[in-house]
């Protein structure tokens, strides 16, 4: 049996001869790895944000990150006093209303509707301090997604009780017992249910507990001009009304409150701002903002934009890799040396998947470094993206790139034809991602194509996951894929074997 | 019939290699003149430049006087067969004479005529890429017919013929040469040309290194020299030596024997009673002849097998 | 190579050309294949797309000749074999020997494409409006005359559209001569620039490069709504997409005189 890979190994070196003995092919590589970081480049190079305060434009500011890195909204208005040690806040929660800004009817006359809009919260909250970031965990209502406990901006659990009103209020417990924080709902103040607990990172001795409101902003998506879309926020806040709150524990002093995260307009007011009113012992709350983790913004994978572009060189070459033998009628001799057409075939399949990681790694690595310098250099707020995310984006492209290839030389293979080949080629990896991700499609048919086409490997490359907690533009014109990155690239990899295996069917059966 | 190819001082350089180096001939009309030489030696280059395919660095080619690109109707004037393999094979075999027919105004009975010269009548309706290499080559003879043309220019025309082919070709080749046309083919192997060429240009190293008839060259080759078959080689030596002949064993045991022809050598055998039984006059091949002219002109000799 | 280049080929190599291309099996194939591609993702596409009773945001002619997009691959493929198809085989050499004045011979080639796109674009066209306009109906768009003035505009502008990349990628097959090679420059030259448009995030720079972009500039002649937002007007940007057929058969033509065949 040791022969078996000796031989293999002889057929990968000859193979590895006749595609670096070809100039045009090595030029082509080394043109694919060009093309995909200057197209990259030249995009980061396109890309410029300022945020203005009044007249002045400065660079804008970072986003805030959670403990873990990644990007967040932390935006909303917090009623609070200072626990020290263990103790727990009990609040009674007897309405949620809010208001919704809808698209003017008459021009430059605000058009405010009474409404509350799905993710809006409302509840209680323990939280390192008011600093955005800062780890938490807080329960609430929301206001289509029932009772949540959630904590650390990504970590959401799902409570039992559906609304609350006058009529039936709902009761909301958080505590704290040395690091672990757990949270409780009930119907009648008495009866508790345990929704869930966490475990923020480093909470320090002293935290902020109180209750707190906020309301994300409603979404429209409308059709860019250009292709693509534009996403639309509007302002909405969200008022939640509580009553009977008692804290437990070390927690002197009176109730602050803060604005967590307000905008500062350019005279110097907040932009919409909350607020809390107070009388007797009911507090009633109004927010604006959201808690979670964003997902709307620069991504770190823009500059990766030119990968399409080199993937068509990529295809180009992979396909003569194998159609050129068959047109020079060299495929005879190839199968002279190596009658085992099977393993000629993977060891023609495996040096182009070889070869092309070898020059799409790097690629892919400059084009995301570089652009990624081009980007923050030109004002852009990357959304931040956790060390092991980045490896999985530069890396999961440059294997795109070679089971591309693989598909590509399979197809080759399989239709013998160079132009055949490379049309099905870019037709199945490539065009499915273009239209998906640029034409008027609607999003249904683009998720589909993304779903069942080879292009769904593309999904690698999407740096910010989709939380189902968060309300977003969720589709592909946005940059979110179907498919988890890893089941976006096993399709890929499905189909390259799938077409390797028929290829391989047909050199066995058919006369070279 | 007055058309003749004219080729004077090509020169053509690829990068570094020099695939013509001042190459200069005449075709004239009637005969088959044969471009012969080794591989590489710059033939195929040589009926490019002479097509208007590929530009020479330096001199020109011109057919009746004119360089073939301001020919207008130029299959007319001059057939070409330089690959037969060069066919889009979905095309079928009719087709593909009738775009040719079509590009110099003739008319598609004109296609059916040389499909019949070359017996190809009955594959007309299959496509091309269904053909077998000598289908392919009559084919390609019949594209060159099409126009009627006074000069034909054919590279390595018998490539890949079975032996019946290349008979066939020979007596077509002699025939258009009959008819008074000229007509140019390229080898390079000499014994396809033994019984076909009139002419030879034989060249190497992008030049040529002969231009001369096939009949003048043998005798040249031959250079009297006479053939004799003796039980006794050593008296038989000492005798013509005597008469002032040389004579020195050649490959094949008998003696090759210069200086005299071949009765004075009979006569004086006879006097010196030296028995023989074959004296003749030695002919040489034409791959002899071509193999003493080309000598070190041979760049890819071993390729050249 | 001929003493006298002219641009414009002569009769006999017209039908030599148009006699080449009709013998081909694969022509025929191609020009259907198109016609269906065309006119099945346009109707694909209407039947994806519902126009609520407020302002949709979808403009009716550009979905409805949606199929264009897809069919202008196989458009691109016809036309790039036209040439390239006898460089792979090396009949190119049999056809300049026929026909020495080569830019004569890519003029006639050029002028044989013109013709059977025109030809197969219209019925492409014509039957993406009439399959797709029942079920744009349905779906709740306007109902809108076919021959009103933009959505006339928008249907030759897709002929002319389809044509244009004809002309395109004979010149680009011309200039690289692997068919292989051909098809992916012209796939890549068409689609990359609308993947390059939306990542770029600056307003000056993505309509420097729409402007540029032959295939959004060339299908801005499909726009009957939202006209004022386009950096160019619709003729005008089939124009851009003229300058770079233009350009790739003066390249394609040029490379053919120079060049040893």
């Amino acid at each position: 049996m040791s022969g078996v890979p000796r031989e293999f190994g002889r057929l990968l070196r000859a193979e590895w001869t006749k595609f670096r003995t070809v100039r045009g092919w090595t030029a082509a590589a080394i043109a694919a790895a060009l093309v995909t970081v200057g197209l990259g480049l030249f995009s980061a190079a396109g890309s410029h944000s300022s945020c203005g305060t009044g007249p002045v434009e400065v660079a804008c500011p970072p986003p805030p990150t959670a403990p873990t890195g990644e990007a967040v909204n932390d935006k909303f208005y917090f009623v609070h006093r200072t626990l020290t040690g263990d103790g727990a806040i009990t609040v009674r929660l007897t309405s949620m209303t809010g208001r919704i800004r809808k698209p003017d009817v008459k021009p430059g006359e605000r058009n405010l509707v009474a409404g509350v809009v799905p993710w809006a919260k409302a509840g209680v909250m323990i939280k390192e301090s008011t600093r955005q970031g800062a780890p938490y965990a807080a329960v609430m209502m929301t206001g289509e997604h029932g009772v949540r406990m959630q904590h650390d901006f990504t970590r959401d659990v799902a409570g039992r009780h559906r609304d609350v009103s006058e009529r039936s209020p709902l009761w909301l417990r958080l505590t704290r017992s040395g690091g672990t924080l757990t949270g409780y709902e009930s119907a009648d103040g008495r009866t508790w249910t345990r929704i869930g607990t966490a475990s923020p990172a480093g909470l320090p001795r002293s935290v902020r507990i109180g209750m707190f409101a906020t309301s994300p902003g409603d979404l429209t998506v409308t059709r860019a001009d250009l292709g693509g879309t534009v996403a639309a926020e509007r302002f909405t806040e969200t008022t939640g009304e509580f009553d009977q709150v008692t804290v437990v524990g070390t927690a002197p002093g009176g109730w602050r409150h803060d604005d967590i995260g307000v905008t500062i307009g350019p005279d110097g007011a907040p932009h919409h701002p909350g607020r809390a009113v107070r009388s007797g012992g009911a507090f009633a709350v109004t927010g604006v903002g959201d808690i979670g983790p964003a997902t709307e913004g620069m991504r770190a994978e823009a500059p990766l934009a030119g990968a399409p572009a080199g993937l068509v060189l990529v295809i180009v070459v992979a396909v003569l890799f194998v159609t050129a033998e068959y047109r020079h009628g060299l495929i005879r001799t190839t199968l002279l040396a190596a009658p085992r057409r099977g393993r000629a075939l993977a060891a023609k399949a495996l040096t182009a998947g070889l070869a092309t990681f070898a020059v799409a790694l790097p690629a892919a690595t400059a084009a995301f470094v570089l652009g990624g310098r081009i980007l923050r250099a030109n004002g852009n707020a990357v959304l931040p993206v956790p060390p092991l995310t980045q490896v999985r984006v530069v890396v999961g492209i440059a294997v795109l790139f070679a089971l591309a290839a693989v598909l590509a030389l399979a197809l080759g293979a399989l239709l013998r034809r160079g132009v055949a080949a490379v049309i099905t080629a870019i037709a199945a990896i490539v065009v499915p991602h273009i239209v998906a991700t640029t034409s008027v499609l609607p999003e249904s048919a683009a998720g589909w194509l993304l779903t069942v086409t080879p292009a769904a490997a593309f999904a690698v490359q999407q740096s910010v996951p989709e939380y189902p907690q968060m309300l977003g533009h969720y589709s592909p014109l946005a940059g979110f894929y179907p498919l988890p990155p890893l089941a976006g690239l096993g399709v890929l990899a499905g189909y390259a074997a799938l077409a390797l295996g028929l290829a391989a069917l047909r050199l066995r059966r058919a006369d070279a | 019939m007055a058309e003749i190819i004219e080729v004077g001082g090509l020169r053509k350089r690829f990068g570094t290699a020099m695939a013509l180096d001042g190459m200069a001939f005449t075709v004239r009309p009637g005969l088959v003149t044969g471009l012969v030489g080794p591989n590489g030696a710059g033939k195929s280059t040589t009926m490019r430049v002479i097509l208007g395919l590929d530009a020479p660095d330096e001199g020109r080619a011109l057919i009746g006087g004119r360089p073939y690109a301001s020919l207008r109707e130029p299959l007319r004037h001059v057939g070409a067969l330089l690959d037969a393999g060069a066919l889009q094979p979905g095309r079928t075999a009719r087709n593909h004479l009738l775009w040719l027919a079509r590009s110099q105004g003739l008319p598609a009975r004109r296609v059916d005529e040389v499909l019949d010269q070359v017996g190809m009548r009955p594959a007309a309706r299959r496509r091309a890429g269904g053909l077998s290499l000598g289908m392919r080559q009559r084919l390609g003879i019949a594209a060159a017919l099409l126009g009627d043309p006074p000069v034909l220019i054919l590279d390595e025309p018998v490539n890949g013929l079975d032996p019946e082919g290349i008979v066939w070709m020979r007596r077509l080749l002699r025939s258009l040469a009959g008819e008074g046309r000229a007509v140019l083919l390229s080898s390079h192997l000499m014994r396809e040309l033994e019984g076909t060429a009139d002419q030879l240009v034989v060249v190497g190293r992008g030049r040529v290194i002969a231009d001369t008839g096939v009949t003048e060259l043998i005798a040249a080759a031959s250079r009297g020299r006479v053939t004799l078959r003796t039980p006794e080689p050593a008296a038989a030596a000492a005798a013509l030596g005597r008469a002032g002949a040389a004579a020195r064993p050649d490959d094949h045991g008998a003696l090759a024997v210069t200086g005299l022809p071949a009765e004075r050598i009979v006569a004086a055998l006879t006097a010196a009673a030296v028995p023989f039984s074959e004296v003749a006059a030695y002919r040489a091949t034409l791959e002899q002849a071509y193999m003493d002219l080309t000598g070190d002109a041979v760049e890819y000799r071993g390729a050249a097998r | 190579m001929s003493d006298h280049p002219r641009a414009f080929p002569s009769k006999t190599t017209l039908y030599a050309e148009w006699t080449k291309l009709r013998t081909l099996p694969v022509t025929g194939r191609l020009l259907l294949a198109s016609i269906a591609l065309t006119v099945l993702t346009g109707a694909a596409a209407s039947a994806l797309v519902t126009c609520g009773t407020e302002a949709c945001g979808h403009d009716p002619a550009e979905i409805s000749l949606f199929g264009v997009q897809a069919g202008q691959s196989l458009v691109a493929v016809l036309a790039v074999l036209a040439i390239s198809g006898e460089y792979g085989t090396g009949m190119i050499r049999l056809t300049l020997t026929a026909m020495p004045r080569r830019t004569g011979v890519l003029a006639a080639k050029a002028a044989v494409l013109t013709g059977l796109t025109l030809g197969a674009a219209s019925v492409a066209v014509l039957g993406s409006v009439l399959a797709t306009r029942p079920i744009l109906l349905r779906n709740g768009f306007p109902p809108d005359p076919l021959t009103s003035g933009s959505m006339l505009r928008a249907a030759t502008g897709s002929v002319l559209y389809l044509t244009l990349i004809a002309l395109l990628s004979l010149g680009v097959a011309t200039a690289v001569r692997d068919s292989a090679t051909a098809i992916a420059t012209v796939l890549g030259l068409l689609y990359t620039f609308p993947v390059l448009i939306l990542l770029v995030s600056d307003d000056e720079w993505q309509r420097m490069l729409w402007r540029l972009s032959p295939m959004n500039a060339g299908l801005a002649v499909q726009s009957t709504t939202g006209l004022a937002a386009l950096p160019l007007s619709p003729w005008q940007g089939l124009g851009v997409l003229s300058a770079w057929a233009l350009a790739a058969l003066l390249a394609g033509g040029l490379l053919l005189r120079k060049r040893d065949a």
